[in-house]
């Protein structure tokens, strides 16, 4: 297929290779094993894979499933970059990759990581796409030639003289995909690409994915989300380096149960059909509003907002004397424009609050000022009724405890239990309490077995939840959790919020900055939208949702469960209650 | 709040050739490197505060203005203590306070805060990729001018993670402050730890993403920026060198050190 796009157009390798066969795959795995150097089971087990020329293939499963390491076959930087036991064959094109160097496949593979800062080197856009041509020894016309539509193709034309590092999230993602599409490869892999991003990122790099699979070109995506691989020719399950299931999306996203089983999120729409007893699949709320009238013709409609499913409050919260509260809190940095203006906030002991908003909203400004990491400009922090800014450390970490985005800002421990016990420490409590505290978290966060672990050898997940036990440690009434899901798979984000759930029923306030909808959805019951330092909405999740002018101008996504609720004309939080509710008024 | 030096101006020094700008550099170090009287330091540092003004690199001075009083005080106090010559003005056990050793301290700080200024003025005006063309031009191997230049890309990176970690530790209670300067030094084991090994995944990523995108095909690969050699390029270099021979006399005649007496 012709692309259309210059850019796209069939791979032009540069360098020492021969041409590739057209009738071949665009790559193949063949019988491919590898283990780690130092890893105790193969991250591949005899895995044979294929995708074709012009095919956009889904891979999914949980963290350590594999996926990475496939990708990673591709290009060779398994095994040349990560040493570890290869077998089996890989052929990119019809041509073994047997021997050949990571920067050898580079024209013909494209790659672009998870971590978009990891993946940029230049100070200037134009120069940033020029990066591997140059590596390439390419003349300079040929890349001036190749820049623009590069640039066109992910929607940054006219970027040519920014600097990448004031580019936004979802930006800079895609220009290390314009960099890779300069090379004109036959196969791009994108490795969880949107992991890092905010939803508006997330949207802008799914939305060029499409176009891309528009236009020809052969795609590997890896996901734990499976509704972003909708459009995917083919989904392939990995689990413990197997592939356990491959096929159409439509036959692969109907099963929720194994997806769940393999730490992949199932899409929300196939949920509320499984749930209601439609074998179906949805790949549009459309088709999923449609496939419920046919099973369910004669369900009521709502007319009246009360008619929506009810929220429960949970056993923790409480009504009294606010835990902390904000008065016309104003920030900004030295000569620099206002990053938090006149915020007024109220958080009540066992509240469950989402703070959300796009990149550059306030979001963690706000949430650093309620433990004192910043100094109000103006306004105050009020922690139980005391300034803040007269509480000692001590007292204040027993208040508000902060969960940073990333645990490995905070772990240096060489155990788990030092880790955990450090907090305490530093306030010279006893040691029969500190070992208290410890059994304590531990238990809390499911650690209890690791306490004599190193720390740097637990998974991600496993990290997380450390983080949240250390902090846990210092029993604060109210804990902030900075994107607490980050770069973990369905499987340990729905534990860590499970976590975090039984943490709030047992009276702890919880503060949660995140971007992603459906937690905000299930687990908060109160939602401050932050818009250029404001505050745009403090209120109810439900009816949060429910305002879709809001949602809209904020760029935040409602989860499909209740964008398909909307249809029905009420507001529901998850798929499981969306379900409940048409089963009650069918 | 910006972490990265460079300030895009248009200034004469900005439009000069990479490889000239590399060669300021070495200039301006080798010119402070000779001499050690303030007087013989003093024409360095105010045409250091003239580039500053042309370039509009106030901005970077203004933000590491602690760092060089600290360097020029610290520098002063801490030679009188060991530069013990000279009739004293003032004698206590630990400090020796004569005009040469005040002379000396003080050129000794300034000098370090030329160096400083040096490299910002370089920072300020210079590109990672004309850092890496320069380099090139002067016969250093591709990959080694690119780890140079990609390292000074990185170092605010570190920075800023290392000010994260230092947050969440003091949210942690940790007392960063506490104790003598050894014990201090000890005290930062929780941030060091976290930032090398943050340093290592970065590194880790950054050198598979590097190869992903044909880093190491060729030993010189092509630019996509051309570099072209103008006139005041070789205004610019005569003046260096001149300064470079300039500081070399000064140095060879004895009329930038400091007589004990």
């Amino acid at each position: 297929m012709k692309s259309g796009n210059p850019a796209l157009e069939a791979a032009a390798p540069c360098g020492k290779s021969e041409p590739a066969s057209s009738a071949a795959p665009a790559a193949a795995l063949d019988d491919v094993s590898f283990t780690y150097a130092g890893g105790a089971r193969p991250a591949l087990r005899r895995l044979t894979f294929e995708i074709a020329p012009g095919e956009m293939v889904g891979v999914m499963g949980a963290s350590g499933a594999g996926k990475s390491t496939l990708a990673k076959c591709l290009n060779r930087i398994v095994p040349e970059f990560e040493g570890g036991q290869f077998a089996g064959r890989v052929r990119i094109g019809g041509r073994e990759l047997d021997g050949a160097r990571v920067w050898q496949v580079a024209p013909r593979v494209g790659m672009v990581f998870q971590d978009f800062e990891a993946q940029l080197f230049s100070t200037n856009v134009a120069h940033e796409v020029a990066f591997a041509m140059e590596q390439m020894g390419m003349e300079r016309a040929e890349m001036a030639r190749r820049i623009r539509p590069a640039l066109e193709a992910v929607g940054l034309a006219g970027f040519d003289h920014r600097d990448p590092t004031s580019l936004s999230g979802g930006e800079k993602q895609r220009l290390a995909i314009a960099s890779v599409l300069a090379l004109r490869p036959a196969l791009v892999v994108l490795d969880e690409p949107t992991t890092d991003l905010d939803p508006e990122g997330k949207a802008e790099v799914f939305a060029l994915i499409r176009s891309l699979r528009g236009q020809g070109l052969s795609l590997i995506a890896i996901e734990h989300e499976a509704e972003v691989l909708a459009g995917a020719d083919r989904l392939v399950l990995l689990r413990d380096g197997e592939i356990i299931a491959a096929g159409a999306p439509r036959d692969l996203m109907t099963r929720i149960d194994l997806l769940e089983e393999c730490g992949v999120h199932p899409p929300d729409l196939n949920r509320v059909l499984a749930r209601l007893g439609i074998a179906a699949h949805a790949a549009s709320v459309d088709e999923a509003e449609a496939a419920i009238w046919r099973a369910m013709p004669r369900v009521a409609v709502a007319g009246d907002p009360s008619e929506a499913p009810r929220q429960v409050r949970d056993a923790g919260f409480d009504d009294g004397p606010p835990l902390v509260e904000v008065r016309g809190l104003s920030f900004n940095y030295p000569d620099g424009p206002p990053v938090l203006d006149a915020i007024d906030l109220r958080i009540a002991p066992g509240e469950f609050l989402a703070i959300i908003g796009q990149n550059g909203s306030g979001k963690t400004t706000l949430a650093k000022h309620l433990v004192g990491l910043l100094r109000p400009t103006s306004g105050a922090v009020m922690l139980s009724g005391r300034d803040r800014s007269t509480l000692p450390p001590a007292e204040t970490a027993a208040e508000a405890g902060y969960v940073f985005q990333n645990p490995d800002h905070q772990i240096f421990a060489a155990t788990v239990a030092d880790e955990v016990a450090f907090g305490p420490r530093n306030f010279n409590l006893h040691e029969r309490e500190i070992e208290d505290r410890c059994d304590e978290v531990l238990r809390a966060v499911g650690l209890e077995e690791a306490r004599a672990r190193d720390p740097f050898l637990l998974s991600k997940g496993e990290r997380q939840r450390l983080a949240v036990a250390s902090v846990l440690a210092l029993r604060p009434r109210l804990l902030i959790l900075d994107e607490p899901t980050t770069g973990l798979d369905y499987r340990e984000q729905r534990r860590m919020m499970a976590l975090v759930r039984q943490l709030n029923r047992d009276g702890i306030a919880i503060v949660m900055i995140t971007h992603t909808p459906w937690l905000v959805a299930e687990y908060a019951r109160r939602v401050v939208l932050m818009r250029r330092g404001r505050k745009l909405y403090d209120g109810d999740v439900r009816e949060f949702f429910a305002r879709t002018d809001l949602l809209a101008s904020s760029s935040f996504r409602a989860p499909e469960a209740t964008e398909l609720a909307r249809r029905f004309g009420t507001v529901a939080l998850s798929a499981d209650e969306l379900a409940d509710w048409l089963k009650a008024r069918n | 709040m910006p972490i990265f030096l460079y300030i895009e101006h248009h200034s004469f020094v900005h439009r000069l050739h990479p490889t000239v700008k590399v060669l300021a550099l070495f200039t301006m170090f080798w010119s402070v490197y000779w001499v050690d009287h303030p007087l013989a330091l003093l024409p360095l540092g105010l045409l250091m505060l003239a580039v500053a003004q042309i370039t509009g690199a106030w901005p970077n001075f203004y933000r590491l203005r602690w760092l060089f009083i600290l360097v020029v005080l610290t520098t002063t106090v801490a030679w009188m203590v060991f530069y013990r010559r000279g009739p004293a003005l003032i004698d206590l056990p630990l400090i020796h306070l004569s005009r040469a050793s005040l002379l000396f301290g003080f050129g000794r700080g300034l000098k370090l805060a030329e160096l400083l200024a040096t490299s910002v003025l370089f920072l300020s005006t210079t590109k990672v990729e004309e850092f890496t063309a320069g380099l090139a031009r002067l016969g250093v191997p591709y990959r080694v001018g690119f780890a140079i230049t990609l390292s000074f890309r990185l170092v605010p990176l570190f920075i800023d993670s290392a000010l994260t970690v230092v947050q969440a530790q003091r949210l942690r209670g940790y007392d960063f402050d506490r104790g003598g300067p050894l014990e201090r030094a000890r005290r930062y084991v929780p941030v060091v730890i976290p930032v090398f090994m943050g340093a290592l995944r970065k590194a880790n990523a950054m050198a598979m993403a590097l190869e992903a995108r044909g880093f190491g095909m060729s030993r010189q690969p092509t630019s996509f920026i051309d570099y072209p050699v103008r006139a005041r390029d070789l205004a610019a270099t005569f003046s260096l060198c001149a300064l470079c021979a300039l500081y070399f006399y000064i140095y060879y005649s004895g009329y930038g050190a400091i007589s004990p007496n």
